[in-house]
């Protein structure tokens, strides 16, 4: 055991580390979400449940299948109409949703991504009622005026500026998205272009509420201290009778295959350039998703990866670099992300880190990183058991997006399996360099503007 | 919205109601259950003979453990021409420590799938480590190594300080950290507390491995310590380990804190504009100083600090300014509790044009809080808030460990987590009302903001004096 480590130890804790079984016997580990309980209702809407009482607190995440990549004509709009179902229905004013749970002791919010819009909340067991009766009463009753859509389209222009406009980390994420996808919908931001969300208007949201927010597309999970057969009879008295949708249109379009390299430069006013990079992989459930994500965690997992080593501790060159193994619903990419230290050329940067990525292609990973890899992804999983928040995230997720719950002994049994061959095969299939994506984010030349009038 | 959408309405409403009564949303708030936040069992306490105290928190649910040491001493005992020592030495003590130097610890947690984290806060410098129940044995053994024995190699000294000046010139560019430097300028001139946690650049320039050092010797004495840990452990075990692990470690003089932070501060309102020219969208903050972590009345000032502001969507900013008028995206407000004084500031961010009205309304919501401050429902409703949110705060073993790790670093009592909930109902009124007028004072509070100095001035007619400053 001790001969396959790269190390040079001669201490205890070696001792103590090479007596422990390598080859990971996982321990034994209560997935609690196996427990959930699925309910469908007449009209299509599906009902997640799980108690556990261990705490005073539960859960509530209603996920519904829709995000900025369904989009058609107005991009943002997925986002910009989450933020309207906060401000007021037939029977309860604008933002007196949010009011009444926070005055129970909750806390509540909603988030968007390319491919579903989630609304939270984590509440003490007594609010439970009272959430899904809200949730229920702006389901049927939302009330979408001229003025409140007049007041929210400014604060999402605001949270637009926060996020992207004023944020070189946020511009790069928005050229890079742009550059990969040329033909998929993943390619305008989640927040959407400026100019869309300046000229959305009350009947867009109307008919993005009729198509998409029907019970068919939407599944309610719940977790924590509560009764199981209590909630889901007032989700079935306050929600069953809701209109299914007959069909919910879905953007057909695929990606062609990338043909030669890409990039782009984006000017803004840095110190530290940032180098971002995208490679086309595979949508999430992909059977190669475990040998990427292992792929990635060699290269930036932990102080002893191999691009922390590189860029960051010898080369110092980086001030932060990470790889990512991100996956949606209809495609993945294989992501490259690095803060260049400020009197580095991101060009130095990208060589570096593209050599990395090559190495992946042209030698196997030691045995020793593939098992400190495994070990990372593993202890990452059950850490994320720690919360009904957590465990209700990852029932909605893999509900909403594969159609059930995945088992976590399933996913660890994956990433085990994973071999040196595997993470090389999968390297030499996608990470190639004749179809990188590549965006610099650096400061403009001195003699130009960047700035143009639109942001 | 379809007809049928509003047909099912109704009925939802019948059925939310109960049939007849009043919709649950216009229903007075049920009671809460209040339980234990720390059930006396799980958890232990004991001290080892050199004064180092320790707490466990047993938690079968996972095979998982988190392990650490906290210090009763952070920056704030720092001298200002030293500031950014306490992080750098932090920082350095994940580099190398005991017999493995920095990649040869590194591989070594990462190995066991551990995370290793050395943070250094205004008043305590905090020692973690979280992983597998299997792993306690390394783990416990990585703790003793970065506490005891940090190597302080000179090269990786000479890597990190790189690593930290290159940050701090990163952010010379970052409005969220010019907004905070320069509202720290403001209030505190020529102290420690004037800079923030990371230090300046000139200080950490002067840095170096025995610098480093010597802070770590005098800050790290176990009489002014703590060990904490929580997870699938059993406490007697534990606690054998921990007198092997730590029972040779020598008391000390414990460190002096920092200097009593000066108050009032500052005495006149003051505007300092950060130019930053290319940006479309300014940050403002409105600072003054607030209170200490021991401060009696800090369930009051948390309450009144809720309602004016806080960090939800429920509050009076929040509804002024982004609800009601779309300026912002985001309003904050918080007293910054610490073991000297603290600071009491509102953050926010509004476009370039909007940036005196936003202003303006900060100002007026200041006053109306001690004209008009919070009672009636909107005090109950804060209440409840606090309560609740602070009960949902607590769902986590870590959770709660962070909890009584703090209330030991601040000296205040043990049961304070399960005395909270009781102390936010006995707030009253007249309560909130005082600490309205005793701590808000936005007539003399300095304003930062950070965005294009040249479109900014004109805004800035009759606020007071402003100044602008290159970052």
């Amino acid at each position: 055991m001790r001969a396959r480590s790269w190390l040079v130890l001669s201490t205890i804790a070696l001792a103590a580390l090479s007596c422990a079984p390598r080859a990971i016997a996982s321990p034994e580990i209560d997935d609690a979400a196996l427990r959930s309980r699925r309910t469908q209702l007449e009209n299509g809407l599906t009902i997640l449940t799980l108690e556990d009482h261990a705490t005073p607190v539960v859960a509530f995440q209603m996920w519904v299948r829709v995000g900025s990549s369904d989009e058609t004509r107005v991009t943002g709009l997925a986002h910009l109409f989450e933020h309207m179902m906060f401000k007021g229905s037939k029977n309860v004013p604008p933002e007196r949703h949010g009011q009444l749970i926070q005055s129970r002791g909750g806390t509540v919010n909603a988030y968007t991504t390319s491919d579903v819009t989630v609304y939270t909340s984590v509440i003490p067991s007594e609010a439970l009622p009272l959430v899904i009766a809200l949730e229920a009463e702006r389901l049927a009753n939302l009330d979408i005026s001229e003025h409140t859509l007049t007041s929210e389209r400014e604060v999402v222009l605001e949270e637009r500026r926060m996020r992207t406009e004023d944020q070189p980390g946020g511009r790069a994420r928005e050229a890079l998205y742009a550059l990969t996808y040329q033909a998929l919908p993943y390619r305008w931001p989640v927040i959407g272009w400026r100019s869309d969300i300046e000229n959305t208007t009350v009947e867009d949201c109307r008919d993005f509420f009729s198509t998409f927010y029907a019970p068919n597309n939407i599944a309610i999970v719940i977790v924590g201290d509560f009764d199981e057969d209590a909630a889901i009879d007032q989700i079935r008295e306050n929600f069953g009778g809701l209109e299914p949708a007959s069909e919910i249109p879905r953007h057909q379009t695929r990606e062609p295959a990338q043909r030669g390299p890409r990039r782009a430069e984006v000017h803004f006013d840095v110190r530290a350039p940032i180098f971002a990079a995208a490679w086309h992989t595979q949508p999430v459930g992909h059977p190669d998703s475990e040998a990427l994500e292992v792929a990635a965690e060699i290269l930036s997992g932990g102080r002893s990866s191999r691009i922390y080593r590189r860029l960051i501790h010898e080369e110092q060159i980086a001030l932060s670099a990470r790889a990512l193994n991100a996956q949606f619903a209809r495609a993945g990419f294989f992501g490259a992300f690095a803060s260049v230290r400020p009197e580095v050329g991101v060009d130095r940067v990208e060589a570096s880190f593209v050599e990395e990525i090559a190495r992946l292609r042209d030698e196997p990973v030691t045995v020793e990183e593939l098992e400190s890899a495994k070990r990372q992804i593993e202890v990452a999983m059950i850490y994320r058991l720690t919360t009904n928040a957590t465990i209700a995230g990852r029932i909605g997720h893999d509900v909403t997006v594969l159609g059930e719950v995945r088992p976590l002994e399933e996913r660890l049994a994956a990433i085990q399996a994973v071999e040196a061959g595997d993470v090389m095969r999968v390297a030499r299939a996608y990470l190639i360099d004749g179809a990188s994506n590549i965006v610099h984010v650096v400061p403009p030349p001195a003699e130009t503007d960047s700035r143009g009038g639109d942001s | 919205m379809s007809a049928a959408r509003v047909l099912v309405g109704l009925c939802a409403l019948a059925v939310a109601t109960g049939c007849g009564g009043a919709p649950l949303w216009d229903a007075p708030p049920p009671a809460v259950a209040v339980s234990p936040i720390v059930e006396p069992g799980r958890l232990h306490r004991f001290g080892l003979d050199n004064g180092l105290s320790a707490i466990v928190l047993e938690d079968h649910r996972l095979p998982r453990v988190s392990l650490g040491i906290a210090v009763r001493r952070g920056a704030a005992s720092v001298a200002p021409d030293r500031a950014g020592l306490a992080g750098f030495a932090a920082e350095l003590m994940e580099r190398g420590a005991g017999d493995r130097d920095a990649l040869e610890l590194a591989a070594t947690i990462d190995g066991l799938g551990a995370v290793l984290s050395v943070g250094a806060g205004w008043d305590s410098i905090t020692v973690q480590i979280w992983g597998l129940t299997r792993d306690l044995e390394t783990m416990l053994e990585i703790l003793a190594d970065v506490v005891l024995r940090p190597r302080f190699d000179d090269e990786e000294a000479i890597r990190v300080r790189g690593e930290r000046l290159a940050s701090l010139e990163r952010a010379t560019v970052e409005p969220y950290f010019l907004e905070r430097r320069f509202a720290l300028a403001a209030l505190y001139p020529g102290l420690r507390a004037g800079v923030p946690l990371a230090g300046s650049a000139d200080a950490v320039a002067a840095l170096d491995a025995s610098a480093a050092r010597e802070f770590h010797a005098a800050m790290f004495v176990p009489n002014n310590a703590i060990f904490f840990a929580l997870g699938d452990l059993d406490a007697d075990a534990l606690l054998e380990r921990v007198g092997v692990a730590f029972g040779a470690w020598p008391a000390g003089a414990i460190p002096a804190a920092g200097p009593p932070l000066p108050a009032p501060t500052p005495t006149a309102r003051r505007i300092l504009v950060v130019d930053r020219p290319d940006l479309t969208q300014t940050r403002i903050a409105l600072v003054h100083e607030g209170i200490s972590r021991d401060d009696p009345d800090r369930i009051a000032a948390s309450l009144l600090n809720e309602a004016i502001g806080g960090s939800g969507f429920s509050s009076r900013l929040m509804q002024r300014l982004r609800a009601d008028a779309g300026l912002t995206y985001g309003v904050s407000s918080a007293f910054d509790l610490r073991r000297e004084g603290g600071i009491f500031g509102v953050s926010t961010f509004t476009r370039v044009a909007e940036v005196r009205r936003v202003i303006d309304l900060l100002l007026a919501e200041i006053e109306r809080a001690r004209s008009d401050p919070p009672a009636g429902l909107e005090l109950e409703e804060t209440r409840s808030l606090a309560a609740g949110q602070f009960a949902l705060g607590m769902e986590t073993s870590d959770d709660v460990l962070d909890g009584l790790v703090n209330l030991d670093v601040y000296g205040l009592p043990e049961d304070s987590l399960d005395t909270y909930r009781a102390r936010i109902r006995a707030v009253t009124p007249a309560d909130v009302t005082r600490v309205a007028s005793k701590l808000l004072h936005p007539e003399r509070a300095a304003i930062v903001l950070v965005g294009p100095a040249q479109a900014l001035q004109p805004q800035l007619h009759g606020l007071g004096p402003v100044e602008v400053v290159q970052p």
